[in-house]
């Protein structure tokens, strides 16, 4: 079994301050918070907080175990890497598919960025009225669970509110092996038998 | 930052395979107004095309790609982005066929070229027959224009009778997407906490 | 007759919904073929059917083999689809090219106000006159019209309805001009077959009066009279082809194409419709009035025939000449007219799919009205299998409501709109005919029906 892991907000905790989506995008930057304001480079969190009068918390990929966002790719531009998946983004062409695939709104197409500087495609224009100018590239964009970060996730890190956690593999495992225990546990004390089971 | 480019996707779950989308699409992209068959002196040249096979029935089209391969790939800057559409200037097609190599999805076509109604022909392109050389029928590139400019929106979208395709709007559905995932775990965790 | 080309037919069973008579047969997403025992011909799959033959697809049979199976002019331009009739366009041509026949054509109320939309012209254009130009340009003999011998039955019927009211025949009395539901009655409810007006259709009349009173006017031997008829209709050639329609002694009518066919010829024969300057039809059987030419839509036939029973029973002009009560769109309407002392119940059936509860209460005694007027198509004859067929949807409701308000400016517009008041009518039973119900007329215009039941 090599299921994934991924990061998941308690929307019971968070207090929508949107700390993960700055540390996100930071994160994802190579550079430090105190330089990234300086740069050119827009702001791409690759998680969102969803902030309405029900519900306050960030949305993130789960990694799917069957991802449909890498079934639904033409061009094979999603794989998984160490249980992450993960976008190649020099083979992402920009359809979207995986957007409409995608059941959380995980998947975002967002310009491509080289060293913080956006990319000029090589043949597609935009067409305007002040005339044609080469469109910059534009690439999915997705949780990668800040592989190689040495501290981890970086949501993870900066939550003040404790909202977001890391769920491991172990994790889930003794959950819900707890979850079974306390199943059997409650039809054992509670003398409850299934029918048919005294005959 | 602007918006991603919108996209019509069909539900192959809704879609009973009747090609009326296929038909309203070559009637509005009729550069001659028609409304009866009687009126058509053009075959039915679609933009959008049924798969019916075993497994799936559903029309394909143009996803509108963000880094469109088709453009990318055209030798003489034929395809461009227009107001968030990937459009194919006819006029400029040399109809070399390698938007069709480049594009994943088999949204690109190559067509009989057509002008009020009437076969375009070659300027000198001629085939060598028996009976001399013949002045060959112009073909370009085709693909959808998500309807620019069509009151209503795209007719595939306004004429399909079991509502079986939509225009996407990637931003909308992402924020939509989103919203419905946080309310699941919200749901998620009364279970385990209540 | 009816068929479905399972190479171009993807299952979609849009046809299905739209049958009257559940005669499409086939699984869904598989090709459909038709059930033509129980099809009615009415042409209604042709109408809707979207699933056309695509140039992109390399493997069907090349367009000139589908034209001529289709048996239609390999000059035809316009796309194919699965469901079609089969035409006739050819068999007029040939007759056209013939020194030896002499062509007289007959063109039904509801093909005038269509025509002209396989022309560019708006939907529902009212185009008589140039239609008559057009015919004329064909090289037909004469022109006639439908409208002539749908006075015709008005005085017919009108009477048979009187005289089964007030002498105590077979009631309710059913109309007898829709061919489809003629067909539908015989083979689903043989047993209310007397209830039938025994008048034939207005085609069938003019087909017994071209080669009787029609060679006769034009002192041309009946043989030599090749008498074709255009209709908004794909079953009217089936009724052509009973075998009892040939009261004349020869086939009543030869041929029977479609305002689409006629499309096609008019094309063929390089004629720009839209510059022709208006024509008249010729007389006597071409002279129409207002109640001649509402036969096209639903209510039509109703409101003609109550405009000259009205009069014929209390010998007094009717006060009001357009009864809005009968007109309307798809599905039943009931109406009390009071005609003199009597109380006249009628009912108008727009949509063959909706008569059977009706006729059922006829079955068991219970339905509370003397005369009933069916149209199988949804709006009646302007929404006919064989007009110019919409290409969206919308435009299929957009053009039965511009051909149906066109109808009923025509009939607004023109000098007589009363049957009993048509000079030529008048003339043809001083003439030829004697009066209504006469021993000519029940010879020539008036028919029998055959029970039709389906084997088990």
């Amino acid at each position: 079994m090599t299921a994934s892991t991924f990061v998941l907000a308690d929307p019971t905790k968070c207090i929508g301050c949107q700390s993960c989506e700055i540390a996100c995008a930071v994160a994802h930057l190579g550079t430090s918070i105190t330089t990234a304001g300086e740069m050119e480079a827009p702001f791409q969190p690759r998680l969102r907080v969803v902030r309405t009068s029900q519900v306050t918390m960030p949305i993130q990929c789960r990694h799917c175990e069957d991802a449909p966002c890498a079934n639904a790719c033409p061009v094979g531009a999603i794989v998984r890497q160490d249980g992450v998946v993960l976008v190649k983004e020099e083979k992402c062409i920009g359809c979207k598919t995986c957007v409409l695939a995608c059941p959380f709104g995980a998947m975002d197409v967002v310009p491509a960025l080289d060293k913080g500087q956006r990319v000029r495609q090589p043949g597609l224009k935009v067409q305007t009225d002040e005339g044609a100018a080469p469109k910059e590239r534009y690439v999915a964009h997705k949780c990668d669970l800040c592989i190689g970060r040495p501290g981890g996730p970086a949501c993870v890190e900066v939550c003040l509110a404790r909202a977001l956690v890391l769920v491991k593999r172990g994790t889930m495992a003794r959950s819900v092996k707890s979850r079974r225990t306390a199943s059997a546990m409650q039809i054992a004390r509670s003398g409850v038998q299934p029918a048919g089971a005294n005959r | 930052m602007c918006a991603l480019n919108a996209f019509v996707v069909a539900d192959p779950n809704k879609c009973i395979g009747c090609k009326v989308c296929e038909v309203a699409c070559a009637v509005v992209h009729s550069d001659v107004p028609v409304k009866t068959v009687g009126q058509m002196t053009t075959p039915i040249i679609p933009r959008l095309y049924l798969v019916k096979t075993a497994e799936v029935t559903m029309p394909v089209q143009c996803r509108h790609c963000e880094d469109a391969p088709c453009a990318n790939a055209c030798p003489v800057g034929a395809i461009t982005q227009r107001d968030g559409i990937i459009y194919v200037d006819q006029e400029a097609c040399v109809g070399c066929k390698t938007c069709m190599l480049a594009c994943p999805f088999g949204a690109m076509e190559m067509v009989p070229y057509y002008r009020n109604g009437e076969r375009v022909k070659q300027l000198r392109l001629t085939e060598e027959t028996g009976e001399g050389p013949v002045l060959q029928d112009a073909f370009v590139a085709s693909k959808c224009d998500r309807c620019i400019g069509v009151e209503g929106g795209p007719a595939c979208v306004a004429n399909c009778p079991k509502e079986a395709l939509r225009v996407v709007r990637p931003d909308e559905l992402r924020r939509t997407r989103n919203l419905e995932a946080a309310l699941a775990v919200l749901e998620s965790v009364k279970n385990v906490i209540g | 007759m009816i068929y479905i080309d399972q190479e171009l037919c993807t299952g979609c069973r849009s046809c299905a919904d739209v049958c009257p008579v559940d005669a499409i047969v086939g699984e869904f997403g598989q090709p459909q073929s038709v059930d033509q025992e129980l099809c009615v011909m009415c042409g209604q799959c042709v109408q809707v059917c979207s699933s056309y033959a695509s140039i992109l697809d390399e493997g069907i049979a090349p367009r000139e083999q589908k034209l001529a199976e289709r048996a239609m002019l390999p000059s035809v331009k316009e796309p194919l689809f699965a469901a079609y009739n089969q035409g006739k366009a050819l068999k007029v041509k040939e007759a056209l090219a013939d020194p030896d026949k002499y062509v007289m054509v007959q063109v039904a109320p509801a093909v005038r106000v269509a025509i002209a939309e396989e022309f560019g012209m708006p939907l529902g254009s009212l185009a008589p006159g140039q239609m008559a130009a057009a015919l004329r340009r064909l090289g037909f003999d004469r022109i006639y019209s439908t409208d002539f011998t749908a006075d015709l039955t008005i005085m017919e019927e009108g009477h048979e309805l009187i005289e089964r009211v007030t002498k105590g025949g077979t009631l309710p009395m059913f109309t007898s001009c829709c061919p489809a539901w003629v067909k539908y009655l015989e083979q689903t409810y043989p047993e209310l077959l007397p209830h039938l007006s025994s008048c034939k259709s207005p085609q069938q009349m003019a087909g017994a009066l071209f080669k009787t009173y029609g060679a006769k006017v034009d002192k041309v031997d009946p043989a030599k009279v090749y008498s074709v008829s255009v209709m908004p209709c794909t079953c009217k050639d089936f009724e052509a082809n009973r075998p009892e329609m040939k009261a004349s002694g020869h086939q009543d009518v030869d041929v029977v194409i479609t305002t689409r066919e006629l499309a096609h010829l008019i094309k063929d024969a390089g004629i720009d419709f839209a510059s022709l300057t208006e024509e008249e039809y010729d007389r006597p059987l071409g002279l129409y009035t207002g109640a001649g030419t509402i036969f096209g839509a639903t209510g039509g036939v109703m409101e003609a025939a109550l405009r000259t029973a009205y009069e014929v029973i209390t010998k007094k002009p009717i006060p009001e000449l357009d009864l809005e009560y009968v007109r309307g769109g798809e599905g039943v309407r009931y109406a009390t007219v009071q005609v003199g002392d009597l109380e006249l119940k009628v009912c108008v059936v727009s949509g063959l799919k909706h008569v059977a509860p009706v006729l059922e209460q006829v079955k068991a005694g219970t339905a509370d009205f003397h005369f009933m007027e069916v149209m199988t198509c949804p709006v009646g004859c302007v929404s006919g299998g064989g007009q110019p067929k919409a290409l969206l949807p919308k435009d299929r409701i957009c053009a039965r409501t511009a051909r149906t308000a066109s109808t009923y400016k025509h009939d607004g517009e023109l000098r007589h709109r009363k049957s009993h008041e048509n000079p030529d009518i008048k003339k043809i039973y001083k003439e030829f005919l004697g009066k209504p119900l006469g021993e000519q007329s029940h010879h020539l215009l008036h028919t029998t029906y055959t029970p039709r039941r389906r084997d088990a």
